[in-house]
């Protein structure tokens, strides 16, 4: 009868040492956070099975006149002969959102307050960051741009801006977007290996109204990521009036 | 070694086997290809390329004159057939083996690679993926 509450309060104590303790060096005891999915690992876009959103044909980007007529433009050269092959041809990397959708695997690589892409095809990497920082005012403008991401639900939602215009909108290069480009990318799993992206695509100066794709991705917990040097032995070419070429000596 | 280009025709079978690789068009379009025609090509391996961005089997092939012509086949990555049951040994120098492609348009002697059968009657593909898009339209 004498030993209990003795015994109680040394263990409040004990546990309100700890509590301190923690306190102190910033660990304030809280709530575990919401278990997210594991996304991690190597994943492979599985071409052949992309869906688009809605029925009947795949969505087409709706361009602005100036976008309209670079197009045009690019048709008009591509009957010529000219613009049949794309800078790919010349190992430079295609940036967003083409980089997304290579015949290379990818791994996502989850750390505190960040996901990092790595990306096999021309060696890409793309940086994630959830640690609640904004985009920069003023982005420098690059091939995979600046990228932040939060989790909705049981949905990693990741929002890219900061594109340089150099790059093409798609494969068919005569599809061209703006530094306006905004790419956001919906990840989530529809079974335990099975990632479902969502990509929406608005550009205020390219295109008349948002386009969107989905892609479905495999993880293949059995794969590593290897080495692409694209210039190791490319023997494929674009011309500058992007036609293509071909390298037999050997 | 017996002829060694067939023309398409009496390829039949091998163009319902043989299956494009759209991922191929990842890194460079097919424009330099004809890809009407399906060629076969029956000769020694000389040398097999196990590099990036593409693999590539040159084979000694006896022209008309019963002079070896070499050809250049350019097939997928080593990343990509590393994970499709190819290895660096696959091909070997000296083999003797059958090659269809998709030639060059022109005279040159290279090609789009889309099978081989090994002496051991192996026949090795590259890709179960479907035929490329011809469409532009862009997939994010």
């Amino acid at each position: 009868m004498f030993q209990k509450p003795v015994r109680r309060i040394r263990w409040v104590t004990a546990v309100s040492l700890l509590a301190i303790g923690a306190a102190a060096t910033g660990a304030v005891a809280q709530s575990p956070a919401p278990a997210t999915p594991d996304l991690g690992g190597v994943w492979e876009v599985t071409m052949g099975v992309r869906t688009r959103p809605g029925p009947g044909a795949p969505e087409q980007p709706s361009l602005t006149p100036e976008y309209a007529q670079k197009l045009a433009d690019f048709k008009a050269a591509q009957a010529k002969g000219e613009d049949e092959e794309s800078p790919q041809a010349n190992c430079v990397p295609p940036g967003m959102p083409g980089i997304m959708n290579q015949p290379y695997p990818i791994e996502l690589l989850f750390t505190p307050g960040k996901v990092t892409i790595v990306i096999e095809a021309y060696s890409q990497t793309r940086r994630i960051f959830l640690d609640g920082r904004k985009h920069p005012d003023d982005p420098d403008l690059t091939y995979n741009g600046h990228s932040i991401g939060h989790w909705a639900g049981d949905t990693l939602v990741v929002d890219s801006v900061g594109f340089t215009p150099d790059t093409a909108l798609g494969p068919g290069q005569g599809y061209r977007h703006s530094d306006q480009m905004h790419i956001v990318e919906r990840l989530r799993l529809t079974d335990p290996d099975t990632l479902e992206v969502v990509t929406t695509v608005d550009d205020a100066k390219a295109l008349t109204k948002p386009f969107s794709g989905t892609k479905v991705l495999k993880r293949h917990r059995d794969w590593d990521i290897a080495e692409y040097i694209c210039e190791q032995n490319n023997r494929n070419l674009a011309t500058d009036k992007g036609k293509a070429g071909i390298i037999l000596n050997h | 070694m017996k002829p060694c280009i067939t023309r398409i025709g009496t390829c039949a079978l091998w163009l319902t086997l043989a299956v494009l690789p759209a991922a191929a068009l990842a890194h460079h379009s097919y424009a330099m290809f004809d890809l009407s025609k399906t060629v076969t090509l029956q000769g020694t391996i000389r040398d097999f390329q196990w590099t990036n961005p593409h693999s590539w089997i040159w084979i000694d092939v006896p022209g008309a004159d019963g002079k070896p012509a070499q050809w250049g086949i350019e097939g997928m990555s080593p990343n990509y057939l590393a994970r499709r049951g190819w290895s660096k040994h696959t091909l070997n120098p000296g083999d003797k083996v059958s090659v269809v492609i998709h030639p060059l348009k022109g005279a040159d002697h290279g090609g789009s690679f889309l099978s081989v059968t090994l002496a051991d009657g192996t026949v090795m593909r590259q890709s179960g993926g479907p035929p490329p898009s011809s469409g532009p339209a862009p997939n994010p």
